[in-house]
């Protein structure tokens, strides 16, 4: 239980105070010190100052709150706008659920982040566009559930009831199938965030994310495989910190998969 | 009987690849940024610019924009890359034989570990055995694969100089891209192998195989295993497409020179064109592929085909 | 039942996945084996340079990046040449000015043949400057020839140019490669296929990453390998897989690689022009004292000595000292926060109402972290910058076009003084020319036009220097530096001389004194 549930909620719960109690802290992520730069960690600054003299650890801890609010802001948007549709789409059923039905084909035919990578590398750099980006690719994974999943509940005799008494469809689609349908959507949702993490900072790495100065990991991992020869410091934590993370939001998706007792595999990648 | 099955699922494949085409096109044209100021620089007179913009067509409106590329698709002709201004296909076909080296030495590797990784964690369900098989898949989906192969260089490469740092050239370079690749890959499937071979291994023909006082070897093996994977071959269908954008990024990080780094250049340079023709590549062989796994799954497994 | 079976079933199992790994191994090595040895090893015998960046187009008609024209200055040769003042100095053809307005050119007699074996002569000269000043062709150098009115041959050996206005620095434009007439005809595929009268000929362009040419004299092969990260060329030459590098390798990989004593580090000042570009019409920038509070607070000497390795010597002006137009004794800014912070107090700018402008740079990722140094230090005299950086293609679509306030860039491959006129004059505003901060200045319109005017090469110099001195006062662009060029190869490669402007001319005297060490 402590290796399951305690030590990814820890590392959780560290990541998401990090993010949102990082600007509290006396930090300087963007100073400047010329005569620092390339230094490796002493006993001050444990994780030593990157190319152009600024500490690590303390881009570390900004790096937390780009990814931590990527992920936020995607999986979010994503959840309500795909299961929203999903949902919608499989409710309604003939031609709009045909044409629904189409549109998520042809999304789910770019592989994975591809199409982000695309998105993001035409719309140009910075936060928002990675949000956007990572969003129009998300969303499809969520309908495709919701749908599939209203289209096992919608049956049923509660939802018939509700239909035969003249209650509106949207209050049938709240009341009545959503929270069926919930469960799966929030499993998947927690490996999304997962997914949203490495997906943000991979479009960071490849120069389509944050704008310098700001920090992400997937940025210092890339500012680092460049000095790996003088100072490979500058890519072993930011690529720990994502590792860590990643790692405890996977092991708490699964433990949440078993709780819930969710069949199937809500991972995709 | 075999078209009623075979033909809609066709049809559709070319269906989606018809939107992924639009999609892909219009996504492209509608952004700023104009090629032809990229192309000519800065001492270009407004004629230059106009005669090119029309030897390229973007003159044109846009929707006769995309009926030219889909003439130009229908006889195989990709455009002109505005950076090298060479044709595109040549310079896909250029990359092409790279990507599929990586992409097979990663399938390999990935199968190689994935398999006995999944089927020991599924006969020796919650012992040591299953834990550090599924610690090690978990691991392995959670290290990115852009700090993987960073990380892979530095020992690898820098520190004990067995392998090249990157490109493609000589034996071992291809080591540590498909290490990187490979082992994310194994990661998916050996949990994928170990939860669909626990399913079959509690269904009823396992247990009459077994009461038939068959030896736990054959069982596992003839009756467990080998339809334990039919599913898998899906799911390896599937897992191409996180090889394919795996690719993307493992071949920028090791300046491999296939499609995935080509595409990620190409951005940079906002050579339109070939991002255009690269992503429908990817996606074209993304959809082949499960096409092509579904039919082979409705071959292999005729309940798939009767029920439909 | 199931848990009975476990303890015979371990037994097997362990036996049965062994065979399942070294089947799956042979299967593997069985199906990479062919894809493995069809990579075979470079051959030895091959001088390997390795560039950052691959030639794109060995068409000189058409090329317009650096490289390309590097690599195409081996494989063609022009009418002429610069010294290290960068004075036109004779390559295929002496000239005479017969007239303002008309040049004869002389082809020399040892010249060299094209390397389809055909004589180079004024027909072939005639052709590809036709060619370029053909509208239709839409060649990127027509405009730099616009004086050109027409030509004609004199005889087999001699040219004459007429030019539609006098311009006694004339020769100094004739430096495009000249093609054989006959291919150009033919509409030979120049850009893949480069046939040309230099010192190298071509061999193959089997891809983007690898280019194969041979020194005629002595059959030496020469490959140019892309290897886009900086990392990677360091390795590779460590590794001896490349035998040289020029350039683009981060000063902390410099210093590391020249600690190797396999490696053998040259420097030569170089004359590429960093500078920080304004926006002279932005209602912020366009003040003198603004302009002048930025170049106080910028510490070129602190960058110059940690992130560039010492590598650059500061600027003063667009063209260096040691140009035949270049000027001594110019203005400099020195770091001064304090006089910065003032002059900015005296522009009304202060905390609370501090000065915020937005900053374009390029994505090559060294020019990002100099943008960021340059963000760090306006910080502390209190003007706040917003970075932005964009691919190249964005990046120079907005600065041509005026859209900026502040970016900063090079000036690569300067060599006539006719720069300041396509740079400051007002009728040089894009598309028109590279004013692309909106100079206005009578002053230096005046200066401009007389030194292009005046045809007394003694004059034209103290007339340039004169307007460098006024540039350095009106302050139109932040000057950074110069960088240095840096060569670094193998302890056995031995010849190479550092070009003035980084081209790759050292490559014609360049041997190997011993076998290879590597592979």
């Amino acid at each position: 239980m402590m290796f399951r549930l305690g030590i990814p909620l820890g590392i959780i719960l560290l990541w998401a105070s990090l993010a949102v109690l990082g600007q509290f802290l006396p930090l300087s992520p963007n100073s400047i010190e010329l005569s620092k730069i390339l230094l490796p960690g002493n006993a001050q600054e444990w994780l030593g100052f990157d190319d152009l003299g600024r500490p690590i650890f303390d881009r570390l801890i900004v790096g937390a709150r780009t990814s931590f609010f990527v992920a936020f802001s995607v999986v979010t948007v994503s959840l309500i706008v795909g299961s929203l549709l999903g949902t919608i789409s499989a409710y309604v059923g003939g031609w709009t659920d045909l044409a629904f039905v189409r549109v998520i084909d042809i999304f789910l035919a770019f592989p994975g982040i591809l199409l982000a990578i695309a998105l993001a590398g035409v719309m140009g750099p910075g936060i928002d566009n990675v949000v956007i980006a990572l969003s129009i690719v998300g969303w499809v994974g969520y309908a495709r559930l919701a749908r599939a999943q209203v289209l096992s509940v919608k049956e049923r005799d509660h939802v018939h009831a509700a239909v035969a008494i003249g209650t509106r469809p949207i209050r049938i689609m709240m009341r009545h199938l959503l929270p069926l349908i919930s469960a799966p959507l929030i499993v998947e949702a927690s490996f999304g965030i997962a997914g949203v993490v490495i997906g943000e900072a991979g479009l960071s790495f490849l120069g389509l994310g944050v704008q310098a100065p700001e920090a992400s990991w997937g940025s210092m991992i890339r500012d680092g495989t460049r000095y790996m020869l003088v100072a490979p410091h500058m890519v072993i934590a930011p690529g720990l910190a994502l590792m860590f993370v990643v790692l405890a939001i996977n092991l708490l998706g699964d433990w949440l998969r078993d709780w819930l007792d969710v069949k199937g595999h809500g991972r995709r990648e | 009987m075999v078209t009623k099955f075979f033909l809609p699922r066709i049809l559709t494949a070319l269906g989606v690849i018809f939107g992924v085409v639009c999609v892909v096109f219009l996504l492209l044209h509608l952004v700023p940024g104009d090629p032809v100021e990229v192309m000519l620089g800065e001492s270009a007179q407004p004629a230059d610019r106009e005669a090119l913009r029309q030897a390229l067509g973007l003159d044109q409106p846009i929707h006769l924009q995309l009926l030219s590329y889909f003439k130009g698709l229908a006889q195989l002709d990709l455009g002109t890359s505005l950076y090298s201004r060479r044709p595109i296909s040549e310079i896909l076909l250029e990359r092409l034989p790279a990507t599929i080296e990586l992409g097979l030495a990663s399938l390999i590797l990935a199968l190689t570990l994935a398999i006995p990784l999944g089927v020991i964690a599924a006969i020796k369900k919650e012992t040591a055995w299953d834990f550090g098989a599924m610690g090690f898949a978990l691991f392995g989906v959670s290290i990115p694969n852009f700090w993987m192969g960073p990380m892979l260089i530095l020992v690898g490469a820098l520190w004990l100089g067995w392998f090249p740092v990157s490109g493609r050239e000589g034996m071992g370079s291809i080591v540590l891209p498909a290490i990187t690749l490979g082992t994310a890959m194994a990661a998916i499937l050996s949990r994928m192998i170990r939860s669909t071979l626990l399913e079959v291994l509690t269904e009823d023909f396992i247990r009459t195989a077994r009461s038939k006082g068959l030896t736990e070897w054959t069982v596992t093996f003839r009756h467990g295993l080998r339809n334990a994977l039919l599913p898998v071959i899906t799911l390896l269908g599937l897992q191409l497409g996180a090889l394919l954008s795996g690719a993307v990024i493992t071949e920028t990080v090791f300046s491999w020179p296939g499609i995935g780094s080509l595409v990620v250049e190409a951005i940079h340079r906002r050579d339109y064109p070939v991002v255009q023709a690269a992503v429908l590549l990817i996606s074209f062989s993304y959809v082949m592929v499960n096409l092509f796994t579904d039919l082979v799954y409705a071959w292999v497994d005729p309940r798939v085909r009767l029920s439909k | 039942m199931f848990h009975f079976s476990i303890i015979p079933l371990l037994h097997q199992v362990q036996i049965d996945f062994k065979i399942m790994i070294r089947f799956a191994m042979a299967l593997g090595a069985l199906l990479l084996f062919p894809l493995l040895i069809s990579c075979t090893d470079p051959p030895t015998n091959v001088i390997r340079f390795g560039l950052a960046t691959a030639p794109t187009n060995l068409d000189p008609r058409f090329a317009t990046d650096a490289t390309s024209d590097r690599v195409n200055r081996l494989l063609y040769e022009r009418l002429v040449d610069f010294n290290d003042a960068f004075e036109p100095i004779p390559a295929l053809a002496n000239w005479e000015q017969v007239s303002p307005t008309h040049f004869r050119f002389h082809l020399t007699p040892n010249r060299a043949t094209f390397h389809d074996g055909t004589p180079l002569t004024a027909q072939d000269v005639k052709a590809t400057y036709n060619f370029i000043l053909n509208a239709d062709n839409a060649s990127p150098h027509r405009s730099a020839l616009a004086m050109i009115d027409h030509l004609t041959i004199h005889d087999e050996l001699t040219i004459d140019f007429h030019l539609n206005r006098p311009d006694s620095l004339f020769p100094s434009f004739l430096t495009i490669g000249i093609l054989p007439a006959q291919l150009i005809q033919a509409q030979h595929p120049f850009h893949s296929k480069p046939v040309g009268s230099g010192t190298f000929s071509f061999v193959a362009w089997p891809d983007d990453t690898r280019l194969e040419l041979v020194r005629l004299a002595d059959k030496q092969t020469f490959e140019f390998i892309k290897v886009q990260e900086p990392t990677v060329r360091a390795l590779k030459l460590l590794a001896g897989e490349i035998d040289m590098l020029q350039n683009d390798v981060p000063p902390e990989l410099v210093t590391y690689l020249a600690k190797d004593p396999r490696l053998r580090i040259q420097r030569k000042p170089g004359t590429n022009f960093s500078y920080v570009g304004l926006s002279l019409e932005d209602e912020h920038t366009k003040q003198l004292l603004v302009r002048q509070a930025m170049a106080h607070a910028i510490d070129r000497e602190s960058i110059i000595q940690y992130v560039l390795g010492g590598a650059a010597r500061p600027a003063q002006s667009l063209l260096p000292p040691d140009h035949w137009a270049g000027a001594h004794n110019l203005k400099s800014y020195e770091h001064n926060p304090e006089k910065s912070r003032s002059l900015l107090a005296q522009a009304g700018y202060h905390a609370q109402a501090p000065l915020r402008l937005t900053y374009k740079t390029s994505s090559d990722p060294f020019r990002v972290r100099l943008a960021t140094i340059l963000q760090y230090q306006l910080a502390q005299v209190g003007i706040e910058v917003d970075l932005r950086s964009y691919d190249w293609g964005t990046f120079y679509g907005d600065i041509k076009a005026g859209r900026f306030q502040m970016y900063t860039l090079s000036w690569v491959g300067v060599k006539t003084p006719d720069i300041f006129q396509y740079v400051f004059h007002s009728h040089a505003i894009p598309p028109n020319g590279a004013n692309r901060g909106r100079f206005h200045s009578d002053q230096a319109d005046l200066l401009i036009d007389q030194a292009g005017t005046t045809q007394d090469l003694r004059e034209k110099k103290h007339l340039y220097q004169e307007l460098q001195a006024y540039i350095a006062e009106a302050l139109p662009y932040v000057p950074l530096w110069y960088e240095d060029h840096v060569f670094m190869a193998q302890q056995n490669i031995e010849g190479f001389t550092i070009a003035k402007d980084g081209n790759f001319d050292g490559l014609k005297n360049v041997h190997r004194t011993s076998p290879s060490m590597a592979l």
